[in-house]
């Protein structure tokens, strides 16, 4: 058992007499807010709500660390098989990735354009025809992307049109199977780039 | 140990406690498919109709991909789906040439509201009560079905009532077609601020029973009596249009402004002269300005032809119309009235407004007249810088649905009296659409009363609301930018347009367009209505077909479907004629109509006990109350007080001060038919006998964000009316005020800082 | 390079607020609830500000809508401990989300009141958030926000023009509040094109600038009411 220094107990005390001063002249609110708008109570009626706040604790904690877990996909899709068979990323599957921001991740429905017919006996050729008659989509787990209290309002399509090659952000993807994150996306890394392309730098450019 | 590894062994040790004592939340969310191809972070757009008021503003909708909650067989997860994102103004319509108001930018929220219906209900619990069950839309058109085929019957389709809005355009012509060939009443129309006044007198002054259009870029010169023409009269984002390009369009022409009124609302203060007036008494003033115009001789007395005629001592110049008399009539000192005058003759061309509290009398009809006079004495009439009336697109004809004109509805005061005198005639099935009187009708009609006695109630609409709360069975409507959205604007434009937009996004609930559900209902009654449309969408691409087309050989409606409408100049068999528009007071009047002459306005109310006049104003965030669900416009500062979430008193500061009444303060006011408590704002933008208050909250139900808000001025309401129409005069009731007690905390101001007292400092409290 | 600015013709201005509504809906500004909106903490980026003069019948009342005025020489800027409030070439004040830690010194500084902190994480009553605009950040708790003439038009119509090949044009960019204005009174350009409109209305006689005297250089002007008759 540790000896509590008197330095500790004095600050403990600072703090506590801190709160009671804030408390006194209403710098910090504990009175109770009023009850939340209520409505009448309709079958069918939303009481979710959309917020910043992270959902738990250990979101919170890999935010505030900047701890990202490795994705867990729905299934297990093989990129080096599709890009063997010359599609290119942007073909198909990350299509709006040359027009606008957002690369985006691909519906079932896309995967279906080929494989309603294409080997149509493999087993996970058939999981994922049973989830399309379903009517489920796969939720695909993002792997790149940036944490949302960072505030990067990143787009695709200059990079695109800068012919930045997709394995410069991305690695080499199109040799793995599952997509793994191969590339660390600090801010030094988009940052030595543009200084290297002239391309701006001002924070406006990306955090807006 | 030390400070630096104390922190760090607290932080590691916590860290991984935390940790290890969470689950593993894996991200459990479970996706659909989405219905269509949805391309990620770009935007499209598409044409939209704004519905919140009649102007019918032309919008572009930009619309991107957004992931939807839903629920499917019983599991939680989201779907991707093109979704609104932002209205717009069309930059060519007409209408609005790229401007949007605060109502129209909020009324996306009407679209994604937590508290909207989203499925038919069926009533489950007392009327009132507001429980209700879901139902299939299958049985809910089955159920609705059965209880008209019951009227067929007994014989009894007169006993079909519906109650509405005042639009035109196609929703009416259904609406108003499945009740003819069914064989009930013409629908019975009704707003708070409806301006059926105004149609009665320009059908007589002018052979239109139309609002009219303002040339504001074009004049030089802008009289308004009362109305609010910037914020919520007639067409409030044209006007201001018009009225930006008259002040400072124009290389070294900058048009003037007066405004009369005796309260300073938004578009008062924006005048470069605010005349405060007696109330009623506006109609005089105009006169007096059209005795002092006709002795300049500007312009003879049969210049203004048949508007000019319609006023007693028209044609020997107004004789009782005399600066003098007009100031003891008015209040408005003489000499203020000869310089105005002046302004007028001098700076051509001129126009004169009058709209808002200036006709909420029992002689506004008067009031109207006499402007109507005195723009036609100006030569304002259809005249660059003047007025004139929107061709209206014959949307009957263009349907072939053309028929003897209809009738014109019942006022609400008789369907209400008509349904407690019950009888063989009385309302048995009532259909509610997008009106609410419960809320905003004076009380002595009894509307609430009224509603309980009829036997089944339907509404179409997306909200619960006083009146839709009292609904048996509700048929949800589509939002406006799930539908086909249509408007004929009445007002606004110079060219005839036919506004029209397909639906911008798929709908989100289970919602069907009404009209749909009509047409259905017409196929499925034992003897079918054979309405000759199959749809909105086919009626619409009907009436458009008919319309000339941009380019020799084009398709008029595929180009309106992408432009977002058709505007220009109509040719003459569609064009409707003059007086026919659905509103109660389009009947011709009577001949041997007497000419009008100044009557003193009645008012509700002993002046020894009710000194004060009352003025429920529609309120630029609410209008009159069916705007008042949506956050945005809950939060917005009101443009005058910067006042949020809230009601209050506005009172005269001279008059305050002899009350005893601070600003802040706790103020009763109370008429001879009710009482409410609000706080007291002070003001010096109103007269000292007047006291104002926004119209718009008190709702008693009216979604999370409008329950329990605030107080409803129209609950103090007399029901006094104008004798010809039957209009009410909304500005004519009496009250009295006193001090309540001190500030509760209730007013929400954005703006000024208050004192310990919680209260404005003096000259703090319009910062 | 662009310097951005506006004008706001306060004789067009109507006080109607639409400028205020379009600006919550383009921004991702949510709404406060009547409790918090009572402590001062609702967030109107642009507002609609009233002066009374005079007392009845000699009643004046003049509207003017206030953003944040892009200082030339802000005195949110040097406040900041973490650079998250700065100026860009482009004549923004730029505010950086990701490095404002909520000391709200800048909001302090600002003579006009046009920073708004974040007191508590925002929240959108589903299916609102349908609505929310993708091109612009979610503010979470703890942070500074203000106008920043609708950066994310300003980006894209950049990005678009660069991709295009063509050259940006006068009234090319419009922020919400400038394109929703029923009366035009509010212009956005360039104020470094002596040929665009913005130029134009700053250099008119009737045109000031807010607080001048302070020094901030701001990026709007506002051309004055005129009175007649």
């Amino acid at each position: 058992m540790t000896t509590v220094r008197p330095s500790s107990l004095l600050a403990l005390v600072a703090c506590a007499c801190a709160w009671l001063a804030a408390v006194g002249c209403g710098y910090i609110d504990t009175t109770v807010p009023p009850p939340p708008l209520t409505g009448p109570g309709l079958p069918g009626e939303s009481r979710a709500v959309l917020t910043t706040a992270r959902p738990n604790l250990r979101a919170a904690l890999d935010d505030f660390l900047v701890r990202r877990p490795e994705p867990v996909q729905p299934i297990e899709f093989p990129h080096n098989i599709h890009v063997g068979k010359q599609i290119a990323c942007t073909e198909y599957c990350h299509e709006s990735v040359t027009t606008g921001p957002v690369a985006g991740l691909p519906s079932v429905r896309t995967c279906m354009i080929c494989h309603n017919a294409i080997a149509t006996d493999r087993p996970r050729i058939q999981q994922i025809t049973q989830w399309r008659k379903e009517g489920k989509d796969i939720a695909w787990q993002r792997v790149y992307g940036f944490p949302a209290p960072s505030h990067v309002r990143f787009n695709h399509a200059p990079h695109v049109r800068a012919e930045v090659s997709c394995e410069t952000c991305h690695g080499p993807i199109g040799q793995q199977t599952v997509a793994q994150r191969t590339v660390d996306h600090t801010m030094g890394f988009c940052v030595n780039c543009h200084k290297e392309k002239q391309a701006p730098l001002d924070c406006l450019t990306c955090h807006f | 140990m030390d400070r630096r590894s104390f922190i760090k062994l607290t932080a590691v040790s916590g860290t991984t406690a935390a940790l290890a004592s969470c689950g593993n939340p894996e991200n459990q969310l479970v996706r659909f498919v989405p219905d269509e191809d949805i391309v990620p972070g770009q935007a499209t757009w598409k044409p939209g109709v704004c519905p919140l008021c009649a102007s019918g503003c032309g919008l572009t909708v930009r619309v991107m991909d957004a992931d939807k909650d839903v629920v499917r067989d019983g599991q939680a997860g989201v779907v991707t789906i093109y979704a609104a994102k932002k209205l717009e103004g069309s930059t060519d319509h007409p209408v609005n040439h790229g401007g949007l108001c605060t109502r129209g930018q909020a009324s996306i929220q009407v679209t994604y509201h937590p508290d909207r219906i989203t499925q038919p209900l069926k009533r489950s619990g007392a009327r009132g009560e507001a429980k209700y069950d879901p139902i299939s839309w299958d049985d809910a058109v089955t159920e609705l079905v059965g209880r008209l085929d019951a009227l067929v019957s007994a014989g009894n389709q007169r006993a079909l009532a519906l109650l509405g809005q005042a639009r035109t355009g196609h929703r009416a012509l259904v609406v108003q077609q499945f009740l003819q060939r069914f064989g009930a009443p013409a629908p019975v129309r009704w707003e708070i601020f409806g301006d059926d006044l105004l149609r009665r007198a320009n059908a007589l002054s002018f052979g239109r029973a139309q609002l009219p259009t303002f040339d504001l870029a074009n004049a030089r010169f802008a009289l308004s009596f009362g109305a609010d023409f910037l914020g919520t009269w007639n067409s409030p984002v044209s006007q201001s249009h018009g009225y930006g390009a008259m002040r400072q369009g124009r290389a070294g022409i900058r048009g003037a402004f007066v405004q009369v009124e005796a309260r300073m609302s938004q578009t008062g203060a924006n005048a470069d002269r605010w005349v405060p007036v007696r109330p009623g008494t506006d109609g005089v003033l105009a006169l007096g300005l059209a005795h002092l115009l006709m002795a300049a001789k500007v312009g003879a007395p049969d210049a203004a032809g048949r508007a000019g005629a319609l006023i007693e001592g028209w044609s020997a110049g107004l004789p009782a119309y005399t600066p003098d008399a007009v100031e003891k009539l008015t209040g408005v000192a003489a000499a203020k009235v000869e310089r105005l005058a002046r302004e007028m003759a001098e700076q051509r061309p001129g126009l004169a407004m009058i709209g808002g509290p200036a006709l909420a009398h029992t002689n506004g009809l008067f009031s109207a007249l006499a402007v109507n006079a005195l723009n036609a004495l100006l030569g304002s009439v259809d005249q660059p810088g003047g007025l004139s009336f929107t061709p209206q697109f014959n949307v009957a004809a263009a349907a072939k649905a053309a028929g003897p004109a209809p009738d014109a509805g019942a006022s609400l005061e008789e369907l209400a009296a008509g349904i407690l005198a019950g009888g063989a005639g009385a309302p048995q099935v009532l259909m509610i659409d997008g009106a609410n009187p419960v809320f905003a009708a004076p009380k002595a009609w009894r509307v609430r009363d009224a509603l309980e006695n009829v036997p089944y109630i339907v509404s179409f609409g997306s909200f619960l609301d006083e009146t839709s709360a009292l609904a048996d069975l509700i048929l949800p409507d589509h939002s406006f930018l799930e539908s086909w959205a249509e408007n004929v604007p009445e007002s606004g434009s110079a060219v005839a347009v036919a506004t029209v937009a397909p639906p911008a996004m798929a709908p989100l609930h289970q919602t069907r367009a009404t009209v749909d559900v009509l047409l259905d209902v017409g196929r499925r009654l034992q003897t079918p209505l054979n309405l000759p449309w199959e749809s909105m969408e086919a009626l619409l691409g009907i009436t458009f077909a008919t319309l000339p087309p941009s380019t020799e050989g084009g398709d008029a409606w595929s180009e309106a479907q992408e432009k977002g409408g058709w505007w220009g100049a109509l040719p003459a068999a569609l064009v409707a004629a003059p007086s026919g528009a659905a509103s109660a007071s389009t009947v011709a009047p009577a001949s041997g109509f007497a000419p009008a002459a100044f009557v003193e306005p009645q008012f509700d109310g002993d002046p020894a006990q009710y000194p004060m006049h009352l003025l429920p104003y529609a309120s630029t965030t609410f209008y009159d109350g069916s705007a008042a669900h949506l956050p945005w416009l809950q939060e917005m500062p009101d443009p005058l007080t910067s006042a949020m979430w809230s009601s209050w008193v506005e009172v005269n500061p001279t008059t305050a001060t002899k009350l005893g009444i601070r600003d802040g303060d706790l103020v009763d006011v109370t008429s001879a038919h009710g009482t409410l408590q609000s706080t007291a704002v002070l003001t010096p933008g109103i007269a000292p006998d007047i006291v104002a208050m926004p119209m718009g909250q008190g709702h008693t139900q009216f979604t999370r964000y409008a329950t329990g808000r605030g107080e409803n001025p129209a609950s103090l309401l007399a029901p006094l009316t104008e004798a010809t129409t039957g209009a009410l005069a909304w500005a004519a009731t009496r009250v009295k005020i006193a001090r309540a007690g001190d500030p509760d905390g209730r007013l929400v101001l954005f703006a000024g800082g208050k004192n310990e007292e919680g209260r404005h400092g003096p000259g703090e409290e319009h910062r | 390079m662009p310097r951005w600015g506006m004008a706001a013709d306060l004789d067009r201005c109507t006080g109607c607020g639409a400028c205020v509504t379009a600006c919550h809906a383009e921004n991702n500004i949510s709404t406060v609830g009547p409790y918090q909106a009572m402590r001062g903490r609702a967030k109107h980026w642009i507002r609609v500000e009233r002066y009374w003069e005079g007392e009845f019948p000699d009643v004046r009342l003049k509207f003017r809508p206030v953003m944040c005025q892009q200082c030339g020489n802000a005195p949110c800027e040097p406040v900041c401990p973490t650079y998250a409030s700065q100026h860009t070439e482009d004549g923004l004040n730029a505010q950086v989300y990701n490095r404002c830690i909520g000391t709200r010194y800048c909001a302090n500084a600002c003579p006009y009141t046009v920073r708004f902190f974040d007191f508590f994480n925002p929240e959108w009553d589903k299916p609102l958030h349908l609505q929310l605009n993708p091109d612009v950040s979610l503010r979470e708790v703890g942070v500074m926000e203000k106008c920043t003439f609708c950066v994310q038009r300003i980006k894209a119509a950049t990005i678009q023009a660069k991709a295009d090949e063509t050259e940006l044009k006068d009234g090319d960019i419009k922020p919400a509040c400038v394109q929703s204005c029923p009366a035009q009174a509010l212009v956005f350009g360039d104020l470094n094109d002596p040929e665009s409109a913005v130029s134009r209305l700053s250099e008119s006689p009737r045109g000031s600038k807010l607080l001048e005297d302070l020094g901030t250089h701001p990026a709007v002007t506002y051309l004055s009411r005129q009175t007649q008759v």
